[in-house]
């Protein structure tokens, strides 16, 4: 008896103990579960983030993403804008469009600057300059006409305000840029005042420093001082894309991340999911200086008036067409 | 559940590549930092960080100008005065003042009929009594309506007063002309940064310029599509240590000077040019002996300060050991000049 009752404790304290294995398994499970959600919450958010369906009579995106396992390129169409107050938020011009073209294979990236001046057909709508398919139709418009004009498949893209580059900037404690030439614009426009419309002076000395959130904002976007105006524009804004990258090469992603995309919410937009941001974040950390290239067609266009008397430029397209067939080969649209 | 998987997968995917810190300094600490081994600082040496100046002398390192917002400070060759730049919100203004920051004097307005005005980089003259600096004084008054260029040229003026002439007009649109500094051991030859385009299709460059200040003689040192900038000379006047920009880097060269020019040399001397310091490196500045170049150099996503002992021989200038790292994660202003003296 005294055998089997021992026999019968035990028993009932093993169970008991299981109980409490499996207990503590399940909560360790939630509390792994909650963790993970509460550390991307915020990249969820940011990423969750995404257009309204495309307007009527735009065209779908060309080709879709390519598989995550593949090494087939990957387009990215970047965006930024002055979304300051004097602008309608949901109608606003994109000053920059870069394509960011990812070549696995090669592990090379191009960064293909398009100048906003750019005189295109846009899908729907009369011909105009390239930054009015944004305002037209947001992001999908701007895509359909860049793959419409060019030929380059755009399968993700992302947009970006002011203030988000300020504060991406900011979080990364800022980026160290080779600056080029003195920047000094006696009218630069205030982006942050109440209005949106005043002015301020703006000095940056050239050479090798490094630029905090706001004056990484002035150095991209300054360009009354600058013989090349958009152009200028465009070589200075590759260049901080550059630094970004850079920067980011250095950090702890892990602690990162969340940050900044809190930081960024309502500053970004993109359709970029999370497992293809963090795949294409991972490609970039491993890239070095000389498998970036940099891309302008300025060589391939002119200066002219439109029709209702805008300065726009006009592109040579055979002249540009070759030259993207030199930089996308076959992976260009037929 | 899907952004449930999503966010295990990259969680993994982060974790699992060991996306850990490589040892960037994320943020600036807001103080200069010395390093574990400090490294005495011969004679003494100015440098801003977050626009607040700073004097090393042996391993000592002082404040100086507390509440006033510096940049390019210079020091006249016998170590007695100061020069820097007074920030305002948008101008900026030469002063003269004692080493101790005392007895200023402002020589540049900060605004005048063309409008507010920008003031930087001064620099002493051999003897002490010339100033050049740089300006956008002679502008044509700008507004978003009519806008005119505000190039910064290099002008000059009598430390003990009178009226500045202007000793080079920027070509417009370019950001102007930078880095004036004068030849020790000749009175009237000064060394300065042309910024201009060149090419097909234009791209910014920066080329090294020599002016004889008595007759307005000039000359390219460097060639064009190319960035060279930031001139020091050697106290004895023979040697120039610039930076030489590349998509691979900002690097240290250093090259000889002919007594004299007529005309761009060619080749340009830039061609023969030996590397000190290759990485991101800016505001180089000789020691008041001539055996030390000092500059600032990226580090770990901070700009730093560092020594680099060099001997020259043969008409050769080298480096006799590796550079020694005076501050360490400081974060220094790697847009504002150094000075050095005695």
């Amino acid at each position: 008896m005294n055998h089997s009752g021992a026999s019968g404790g035990t028993r009932g304290l093993s169970l008991r103990r299981s109980h409490w294995i499996v207990l503590g398994a399940v909560v360790l499970g939630v509390a792994l579960i909650a963790s993970v959600l509460l550390y991307l919450w915020p990249v969820l958010a940011l990423l969750d983030n995404r257009p309204a369906v495309p307007a009527r009579g735009v065209p779908a995106p060309a080709k879709p993403p390519p598989p995550l396992d593949s090494t087939q390129r990957i387009n990215i169409l970047l965006l930024g804008s002055d979304n300051d107050q004097k602008f309608q938020q949901n109608a606003l011009l994109s000053q920059t469009m870069i394509v960011v073209s990812i070549d696995p294979k090669r592990h090379q990236v191009t960064l293909l600057s398009l100048p906003r001046d750019l005189w295109v057909e846009i899908p729907g709508h009369p011909s105009a300059k390239i930054d009015l398919a944004f305002a037209e139709g947001g992001a999908s418009l701007a895509r359909a006409t860049v793959e419409r004009a060019f030929k380059i498949p755009i399968h993700y893209y992302a947009w970006i305000g002011l203030n988000g580059l300020v504060r991406v900037v900011d979080r990364l404690g800022g980026v160290d840029v080779d600056v080029l030439h003195p920047v000094l614009d006696d009218n630069y426009p205030n982006d942050f005042s109440d209005s949106g419309y005043g002015t301020e002076r703006v000095f940056l000395a050239a050479g090798p420093q490094h630029l905090d959130g706001r004056h990484t904002l002035q150095y991209v976007r300054s360009r009354h001082g600058d013989l090349l105006s958009d152009f200028g524009r465009s070589i200075r804004q590759q260049q901080v894309l550059l630094a970004l990258q850079q920067r980011m090469a250095g950090m702890d992603l892990v602690t990162a991340i969340p940050t900044l995309a809190r930081d960024l919410n309502g500053h970004v937009k993109t359709d970029l999911d999370l497992v293809r941001l963090t795949q294409l974040a991972l490609f970039m950390r491993g890239m070095h200086g000389g498998g970036v290239h940099q891309a302008f067609i300025t060589p391939y266009v002119h200066d002219a008036t439109s029709a209702d008397g805008q300065q726009i430029l006009v592109a040579n397209w055979p002249a540009v067409n070759a030259y993207l067939r030199q930089l996308f080969g076959a992976d260009l649209l037929s | 559940m899907r952004p449930v998987m999503g966010a295990v997968l990259a969680i993994a995917v982060i974790v699992g590549a060991g996306c850990t810190s490589s040892g960037t300094p994320s943020h600036d600490p807001g103080r200069v930092v010395m390093p574990v081994k400090r490294v005495a600082v011969p004679g003494r040496l100015y440098l801003t960080k977050s626009r607040t100046l700073y004097r090393f002398a042996g391993t000592r390192l002082t404040a100086l100008l507390r509440g006033t917002t510096v940049k390019d400070p210079a020091v006249s060759p016998d170590g007695s005065r100061l020069a820097f730049v007074e920030l305002q919100a948008q101008s900026s203004s030469i002063v003269l003042s004692d080493v101790l920051g005392q007895n200023r004097r402002t020589i540049t307005p900060a605004a005048a009929a063309e409008g507010a005005l920008w003031a930087f980089a001064p620099a002493f003259s051999a003897d002490g009594g010339h100033i050049a600096y740089l300006t956008d004084r002679g502008k044509q008054r700008s507004s978003p309506q009519n806008l005119q260029p505000n190039d910064l040229g290099i002008w000059m003026e009598d430390t003990a007063g009178g009226q500045p002439r202007s000793l080079v007009a920027p070509v417009a649109y370019t950001g102007g002309d930078s880095d004036p500094t004068f030849r020790p051991g000749v009175g009237d030859q000064l060394l300065y940064t042309s910024y201009l385009y060149g090419g097909v299709p234009l791209q910014p460059e920066a080329r090294l310029s020599w002016l004889s200040v008595r007759t307005g003689a000039r000359a390219y040192l460097s060639p064009d599509q190319a960035r060279n900038f930031e001139p020091a000379i050697s106290p004895d006047g023979r040697f120039v240590a610039f930076i030489h920009g590349s998509p691979a880097g900002d690097d240290l060269e250093v090259m000889p000077l002919e007594p004299s020019y007529r005309g761009d040399p060619r080749p340009y001397p830039t061609e023969a040019a030996v590397v000190l310091q290759t990485g991101m490196v800016s505001q180089p500045v000789w020691a008041p002996d001539g055996s030390a170049i000092a500059f600032l150099k990226l580090m770990n996503g901070s700009f730093d300060l560092f020594i680099l002992p060099v001997s020259a021989g043969g008409g050769q200038l080298r480096a006799t050991s590796a550079a020694e790292e005076v501050s360490h994660g400081s974060f220094l202003d790697a847009d504002s000049r150094l000075a050095w003296s005695p």
